[in-house]
């Protein structure tokens, strides 16, 4: 699914191309608390906000080599939330400046009967997985300290096991294409966290 | 004359004051030798020394104090030497000195030192002054140098070993577990259950998924003869334009068609 890099191409549709700028590190349990503590202090003033998500990735296979990849994630613990569908594209590459992993981003919320609809439409599920964690912000930035949980039985959510002992810490900003400061401003706050954790962009073809 | 004694007095005082906290202080360190001793730690010593090196220092400071006079002007001399008990005298020594005896009086009057310990001292001279000055001077200043070169080393070895001591005690995080969170959100590393190699997204699902394809596949060409409303005649084809294998259509088509149904409904791109 690889469409030409966005930020090049010339903006003639009715949405504008948001782009999510990212960060990732981890943290070991054991400092999470010194993490969060951290956070508070450097975030903006409101009442920690805990989340317990349960995302599902779907797959629609084509004839290419690399499917589509859709991602809809609910909430666990607030009831009547709205679901949430994500795409997200390939990171670019290229500009060695850029402090933070640059990827398309599309999102919408959608109703209850998303996995119907996106069975329907022949996505099939890839994998699920439950994401336990805290929610903060600081500005347009977003940073998100979740442990992942693996889903033993395929729908349950009730039976998970932690999927390491570590807490992944993501920093994310969803802006328009081209607003490249962002990431300085990130950097900037990535360096305030150090040496607690270390953010980073992480790009995950590195990883396969 | 007055003035003096008050000063002799003064400065006694002070002395008397120092002395007792200086010998708490040795008490208190030798009784830790003495009774803790599987239990002291290095630092805990390192203490002790530390307070009773700064007791000999406020002591040396008292003495060269401009009020106190020179105390090598005054002499103590025994009037009366009586071997019965002096409750006085043990009452101000705390017990220590109950006599004051011949035995006593040497010891504690003493000005010069034990005669052993003059023999070495003028030893000690006589080499001294056989070297010569040019020689001396040269040893003096190669035992600088090396002083100095040793106290470069340690502050060197001090301040890295700060950094790298810190390290493995405090490691907050780990590396190889960032890697791993990272591959489980990003393409699901570890997260399938029917793959348990968690190998990429493109490789081969296995005939069930395969099949489970074919058959949405189908199920949707019907749904589309049976007539579905306009409204999803877009995405159908979208759909369909993938079963037809059009690769370079096919991402476009659904993002904008997806991108179109949430903006502008009826409005096809």
């Amino acid at each position: 699914m690889e469409a030409p890099p966005v930020t090049m191409m010339p903006v003639t549709g009715g949405t504008i191309n948001m782009m999510e700028y990212l960060l990732q590190g981890s943290v070991l349990d054991h400092s999470l608390e010194s993490l969060i503590h951290r956070l508070r202090g450097l975030c903006d003033n409101m009442e920690p906000e805990t989340f317990v998500d349960h995302e599902m990735v779907f797959l629609l296979k084509g004839q290419q080599a690399s499917p589509f990849v859709l991602r809809a994630r609910r909430s666990l613990d607030r009831t009547g939330a709205p679901w949430h569908l994500r795409y997200l594209g390939q990171p670019e590459m290229g500009d060695k400046n850029r402090h933070a992993l640059v990827r398309n981003c599309v999102d919408i919320a959608t109703s209850e009967n998303l996995t119907d609809f996106l069975m329907e439409m022949g996505f099939r599920m890839d994998h699920e997985f439950v994401a336990r964690g805290h929610l903060f912000r600081k500005g347009i930035m977003k940073i998100v300290v979740y442990k992942v949980f693996r889903i033993l039985v395929p729908g349950n959510t009730e039976n998970t096991e932690a999927l390491s002992l570590s807490y992944l810490v993501e920093l994310s900003v969803v802006a328009p294409a081209g607003q490249d400061v962002v990431s300085d401003d990130m950097r900037n706050f990535a360096e305030q966290l150090k040496p607690l954790v270390h953010l980073e962009k992480i790009d995950p073809k590195r990883l396969m | 004359m007055q003035r003096e004694e008050k000063q002799l007095e003064a400065s006694l005082d002070a002395l008397l004051s120092q002395v007792a906290d200086l010998k708490n202080s040795l008490g208190s360190f030798i009784y830790k030798l003495e009774n803790e001793y599987d239990r002291l730690t290095w630092p805990s010593v390192l203490d002790s020394f530390a307070l009773l090196s700064g007791q000999l220092n406020t002591l040396n400071k008292v003495l060269k104090h401009e009020k106190t006079p020179l105390f090598r002007n005054q002499v103590i001399i025994p009037l009366v030497l009586s071997p019965d008990r002096d409750e006085d005298l043990m009452r101000q020594t705390e017990g220590r000195v109950p006599v004051f005896s011949h035995e006593v009086v040497p010891d504690h009057l003493r000005t010069k030192p034990d005669p052993e310990v003059e023999e070495q001292e003028k030893q000690l001279t006589t080499d001294a002054a056989r070297i010569g000055a040019d020689a001396a001077q040269k040893q003096i200043q190669s035992l600088n140098k090396m002083c100095s070169n040793l106290l470069e080393k340690i502050n060197k070895e001090e301040r890295e070993s700060e950094s790298g001591g810190l390290r493995p005690n405090k490691q907050t995080f780990n590396p190889a577990d960032t890697n791993a969170l990272v591959a489980a959100v990003a393409f699901g590393k570890g997260l399938s259950n029917w793959r348990p190699s968690g190998s990429s997204g493109p490789s081969q699902p296995g005939q069930p998924g395969a099949g489970t394809v074919l058959a949405g596949a189908s199920g949707l060409q019907q749904v589309q003869m049976a007539g579905a409303p306009s409204q999803q005649q877009p995405m159908l084809s979208g759909v369909q334009m993938a079963q037809a294998g059009q690769p370079g259509k096919m991402p476009s088509g659904i993002k904008t068609n997806i991108k179109s149904a949430s903006m502008h409904p009826y409005q096809r791109l």
